[in-house]
């Protein structure tokens, strides 16, 4: 089977008997998307599969031939700091995660619906967000983190010196 | 102000000191300092400590970099499996792993007698539903997992007990070898004289409070990686406590500390549960050994639910009194708790003897042992369910009396700490109460709004009180490397809290370093100097200072160095961004000149943390409002907003903290309205041991949150003038939801979580009466 994922295209055994979280994590050595529940209760494992949001856990890896997959690796292309995607840098900016282990699958469902949906009113994203649990309760910085690149605020590339930029270096006095 | 300790304390000498970790208080022998920063007073002007810096190891976590345990592979590694009973009591007659080891991929099992004594593992008795019994290693995660189902388990059924009544009962089932319940029952605390007390009072009311089992639920579970070096053995674990994990392994296993490596880089989550070594991480170990191949051994999420620790539930039978001004007279509660299989008396009293400022308080506890999985610290564990009981007859009393909530406290405010009669080294709690009431629009004198028939809307309030000084021992290095980078080394961990950024913070302020040279390097026993665990909300004021004495140690140093060159005395320099100037000139040389000259000699300063000042009661102190609207038919509550404000001495990053406010409120949101564990009394077993049964808040169940500490430093507390924060938002929480609700549908509430069937009949009581 083929699948692209993060724009790589790989060839794979077609037998194997995963799902594509276990595809992802053990055979592509992605281990940014995360295991939890494997049962599609908490949204973890999410990632982008042909634009649409799946629960990776639920997915059947041989049923993904041909597809494109897009994991939180893969929204920053360079992997490195220059490059966080805006939704990236409004996570930072608004602290919005804290241990971080919902973070990825809390971004790929921040991206997709934001694709579906560039202007969503703050219910619409309490509601395209609710599939995703974070027991630390970052809720209230997620949701600002969308709505502020809902709003353009993080629009700019991210070399610009704004307050989303992780460079803690220039530090004014709060 | 003078820091008075017991004993002779001169630099280099020892001291006896006290430190209080979740409400408990032992007594620990420190070294002094060689020296003491000077306090950073509340008019310190600081420049890095106290700024809203973005978390400095977010872009890890927001890039799928952060490598947590479950994510670590080494070469070759295997997996295991844990087997679990499936009855809460009796003993194994057979365990058949015949099946189990025939299939492809398994390699070794561990059954009953197959594990040390010091792991207390896999033994034939069985006292809870979930305990540990087997485990199978294979070569896939997946290829356990099968095995494990495969291993036949007869066992031999015995009696059993999973609720505080069935427990205690006359005729009852013995729990455990030992009795089924804690020595010494009922604890007693009390001060004052109780019948006088209620002699004394105008108003007295009576209630009994109920509170459930809260499961922690990290979304990361427990987990361990093993891997041996000869004799040497190495565990990467999700855990608080890298150290405490080190000693439980060595114990344990019986090999010496030095020859265990604990390390932790990123952790999905704790909040109390993941405190020290468990189940997995021995399977681990003993696997690795073995097979002679590194092991991962990560819990499935029943597992999680089922067996990795939680708040304990809790009757309390409250009687509380007070004149018709309000002054309180008498404060006694009768308190039952069932622990799990062990436990602790972390318990709901303690809070009732330290918020009020009352000359008569008693509480009984009772800690009894069930046929279930053993307790854990869960954030504020006992003052989270002792706030429920007290802050909930409090406001019932105020209304009694037709007293303000907020007066009524303020009436009842506690000058010294009353439990042990001693000063706070800092106390705004009265701050919290009026700037909390005053952005919250408090006043009780409001007409009740009614969107219509169904929906009402009701508003209720409740504090806290939390120790939170931290203390010794704690050690820290701050080390400036040749290219005039920093690094801060110490052995302590972040779980999600921010640790990372706020030590850097203060290496920074106290080093005159810009803060993007800074980068803390913790969670590792091998190469970090010791620090405790990251529990009772201490990592901030136990390690923060010994943060700010090695960087202090380490800038002297380089004065001194820097000194040399520019031919100048080393307190003429002053040091901000990185860069040296001798005061009142225009000379400057920035740290990588001064390193680039200095080569490989390097600059280590060392710091540690010094005994806490003596009799003196160190704590977290806070206020919440809440608003909710309750759906008369349904009985389903919406928590519409609330508002806290908290006082934790000075606030390294307000940003970070606000969130530990923000996820503190939101778990005590969860605890009121839907979080509890069902255990099926009949069955003893866990009837809801997924996250879709058991309900953690969404984010379309939160509401408008405006959490803010007001302004301070607590210099008293320790040099950096920071206590801590994490637990306390907890506690106030859950009372403040449910003093709302019971104001919406104008009936008290008793017991949470406050499901609709709940108050659909706290309103139908309401109705008979």
């Amino acid at each position: 089977m083929r699948l692209t994922v993060n724009g790589r295209v790989h060839t794979l055994d077609s037998a194997l008997p995963l799902s594509l979280l276990e595809l992802l994590r053990d055979r592509l050595a992605l281990t940014g998307t995360k295991f939890v529940c494997g049962r599609g209760e908490c949204g973890a494992c999410t990632v982008q599969l042909d634009g649409e949001t799946v629960y990776s856990c639920l997915t059947l890896a041989e049923a993904c031939d041909g597809a494109t997959v897009l994991t939180v690796e893969g929204l920053a292309p360079g992997g490195g700091e220059p490059s966080l995607s805006p939704l990236q840098r409004a996570f930072i900016a608004k602290d919005a995660a804290q241990c971080g282990f919902c973070t990825p699958g809390q971004l790929m469902a921040a991206h997709t619906l934001l694709a579906r949906n560039p202007h969503p009113t703050d219910d619409e994203i309490r509601s395209g967000m609710s599939g995703n649990l974070c027991r630390c309760g970052t809720y209230p910085k997620i949701l600002a983190a969308v709505r502020a690149v809902a709003d353009g605020e993080f629009a700019g590339s991210a070399g610009s010196a704004e307050a989303g930029s992780a460079e803690a270096g220039s530090v004014n006095a709060a | 102000m003078p820091r008075k300790t017991k004993g002779a304390a001169k630099p280099g000498g020892f001291v006896q000191t006290t430190v209080e970790i979740e409400g408990r208080t032992e007594t620990r022998i420190v070294e002094i300092p060689a020296f003491e920063p000077a306090a950073w007073g509340t008019d310190a002007e600081l420049g890095i400590v106290g700024a809203r810096v973005p978390r400095m190891d977010a872009p890890e976590r927001v890039s799928g970099r952060a490598r947590y345990t479950t994510d670590i592979v080494r070469p070759g590694m295997l997996h295991a499996a844990i087997v679990r009973s499936t009855i809460p009591r009796g003993t194994i007659r057979s365990l058949d792993a015949s099946r189990a080891r025939a299939m492809p991929g398994v390699l070794d099992v561990l059954g009953p007698g197959d594990a040390p004594a010091g792991t207390r593992l896999f033994g034939r008795e069985i006292f809870y539903a979930g305990q540990p019994i087997a485990a199978v290693c294979a070569a896939t995660g997946h290829a356990a997992r099968s095995a494990a189902h495969a291993i036949a388990v007869e066992y031999d059924t015995l009696p059993f007990a999973v609720t505080f009544e069935d427990a205690t009962a006359k005729d009852a089932p013995k729990v455990r070898a030992k009795g089924n319940v804690m020595e010494n029952a009922p604890l007693v605390i009390s001060r004052g004289d109780m019948d006088a007390g209620l002699k004394a009072a105008d108003v007295i009311v009576r209630r009994e409070y109920r509170t459930p089992v809260q499961l922690h639920t990290a979304l990361e579970p427990h987990g361990a990686v093993a891997e041996w070096e000869g004799d040497r053995l190495t565990v990467w674990e999700s855990t608080q406590g890298i150290f405490r994990v080190r000693e439980n392994v060595s114990k344990a296993l019986g090999i010496s500390l030095s020859k265990v490596r604990v390390i932790k880089d990123y952790m999905g989550g704790g909040f109390g549960a993941k405190n020290g070594a468990g189940p997995h991480t021995y399977v681990a170990a003993l696997f690795a050994k073995r097979q002679g191949r590194a092991v991962r051994c990560i819990n499935d999420r029943e597992a999680e639910q089922t067996d990795s620790g939680n708040r304990p539930s809790s009757t309390q039978r409250v009687t509380i009194g007070a004149k018709k001004d309000g002054t309180l007279t008498a404060i006694f509660a009768s308190i039952d708790v069932p622990l799990g299989i062990s436990g602790w008396e972390g318990g709901p009293g303690q809070i009732y003897h330290e918020l009020y400022a009352c000359p008569n308080v008693r509480t009984e506890e009772t800690f009894a042992y069930v046929n279930a999985s053993g307790m854990a610290a869960f954030r504020g564990p006992g003052y989270v369910e002792g706030a429920f009981g007290l802050e909930s007859a409090m406001n019932a009393l105020a209304k009694e009396l037709k007293l303000d909530p907020v007066a009524f406290r303020v009436k009842n405010f506690a000058k010294r700490e009353p439990r042990t009669d001693r000063p706070y080294s800092g106390n705004s709690l009265l701050q919290c109460y009026k700037e909390g009431a005053e952005v919250f629009g408090w006043s009780t004198n409001d007409q009740r709004p009614m969107t219509n028939d169904r929906l009402r809307v009701g508003k209720g309030m409740a504090a806290q009180v939390w120790p939170t000084g931290g203390g010794p021992p704690a050690y820290a290095l701050v080390r400036m490397n040749s290219d005039a980078t920093v690094d801060v080394l110490a052995g302590t961990q972040d779980l999600g809290t921010g640790a990372r950024t706020v030590l850097s913070q203060i290496a920074a302020e106290s080093l005159g370093a810009k803060l993007s040279d800074v980068r803390a390097i913790i969670g590792d026993t091998q190469s970090l100097p010791y620090t405790g665990n990251s529990w009772g909300s201490m990592t901030t004021a136990s390690v923060g200072p010994a943060v700010r004495m090695a960087a202090e140690d380490a800038r002297r140093q380089l004065f001194e160095a820097a000194g040399a060159m520019f031919d100048a005395a080393p307190d003429a320099l002053e040091a901000r961004d990185s860069r040296i100037v001798v005061r009142d000139t225009d000379r400057t040389m920035t740290f990588a000149e001064v390193t680039a000259k200095l080569g490989n000699v390097m600059i280590i300063g060392k710091g540690s943390r010094g005994p806490n000042p003596a009799d003196t009661a160190i704590m977290t102190f806070g206020a919440q409002f809440a608003e909710v609207e309750v759906d008369l038919d349904t009985g389903i509550v919406r928590v519409l907003r609330i508002v806290a404000a908290h006082d934790a001495g000075r606030i390294i990053n307000p940003t970070l903290a606000e969130s530990q406010l923000e996820g503190g409120i939101i778990q005590g949101l969860g605890y009121a309205l839907f979080e509890e564990r069902v255990l099926d009394r009949r069955l003893g077993l866990v009837m809801n041991p997924t996250i879709h049964d058991y309900k953690i808040p969404t984010m379309a169940d939160i509401p408008l949150i405006d959490a803010f500490f007001v302004a301070g430093a607590d210099p008293v507390a320790n040099h950096t003038g920071a206590r801590g924060i994490a637990e306390p938002p907890m506690i106030p929480a859950a009372p403040a939801i449910a003093a709302a609700v019971s104001d919406a549908i104008g009936a008290d509430v008793t017991e949470i979580p406050l499901t609709p069937w709940r108050v659909l009949a706290a309103i139908a009581a309401k109705a008979r009466r």
